[in-house]
């Protein structure tokens, strides 16, 4: 079994300003994680923010309930992960199709993005529980 | 995150100080929409102590660049540091939103 190295986990209304407390989240992240390369942090980083930024703008609560914003981050010797949930949200599980917009669009990046800065990225339903996961898998350390 | 605009000679300073996030891409729209209907038509966002951008913070400069050009002037951007070029070049914006080395830079050669 992999061993858990440094873990953080995360739970707020989805609002933009549970991204500014996610970031902080990240930042104490890599206080415990500082042997995780400079690159692997910031584009791990990037990639988590644009999947929450994506939950607290596009995410729509059940009737009667809130949207919430969970996140849990992992991280192994080869693996960062984040299981990034948008709790009590109407079910989405289909990513759109890869590509970026016109150069004067203002919207429309986010996706291609975390794909670019991730190795694998997927939605699943759990319950009324829509779940991102992100993982990277760092590059092995030159001997 | 924190912005404060100087009026240079040839060009108003734009600078943000913080992560260029979907909380702070509204006040960067809001601060150079304030220069331009001012009347300062070529803007240069000082990028040096922006830590961190996200597709909302690009889409802002996207549309600042919009609201400048539309006005008859540009928007160009400096001191970018390295996780701000990291989004640039994997969205490919590098190629309209050229980072120059200074915000001096930004217009000298025009």
């Amino acid at each position: 079994m992999t061993e858990i190295l440094a873990r953080r986990c995360f739970r707020d209304g989805a609002t933009a300003d549970a991204i500014e407390a996610l970031h902080t989240e990240l930042d104490g992240l890599w206080d415990d994680a500082s042997f995780v390369p400079a690159m692997d942090q910031m584009a791990f980083t990037t990639a988590v923010i644009e999947a929450a930024s994506n939950v607290v703008q596009h995410g729509v609560a059940l009737a009667g309930r809130e949207l919430q914003l969970g996140v849990e981050l992992t991280v192994s010797a080869s693996v960062l992960e984040a299981r990034i949930s948008e709790i009590d949200a109407v079910s989405h599980t289909q990513l759109p199709p890869a590509g970026l917009p016109v150069d004067d669009m203002e919207s429309g990046r986010g996706l291609s993005l975390i794909r670019a800065l991730v190795t694998t990225v997927t939605v699943e339903r759990q319950g009324d529980t829509n779940v991102w996961v992100l993982s990277r898998v760092q590059a092995p350390p030159e001997s | 995150m924190q912005f404060s605009t100087e009026h240079k000679t040839d060009y108003t300073e734009v600078a943000g100080n913080g992560r260029l996030n979907m909380v702070a891409a509204p006040k960067l729209r809001e601060v150079v929409q304030e220069a331009v209907s001012a009347g300062y038509k070529r803007i240069v966002v000082n990028l040096a102590e922006t830590s961190f951008m996200d597709s909302s913070g690009l889409g802002a400069l996207i549309g600042c660049l919009k609201l400048a050009r539309q006005a008859g002037g540009d928007l160009r951007i400096a001191c970018v540091q390295p996780q701000v070029l990291m989004v640039l070049e994997l969205t490919s914006m590098n190629r309209v939103l050229t980072p120059h080395p200074t915000a001096e830079e930004a217009f000298s050669h025009d």
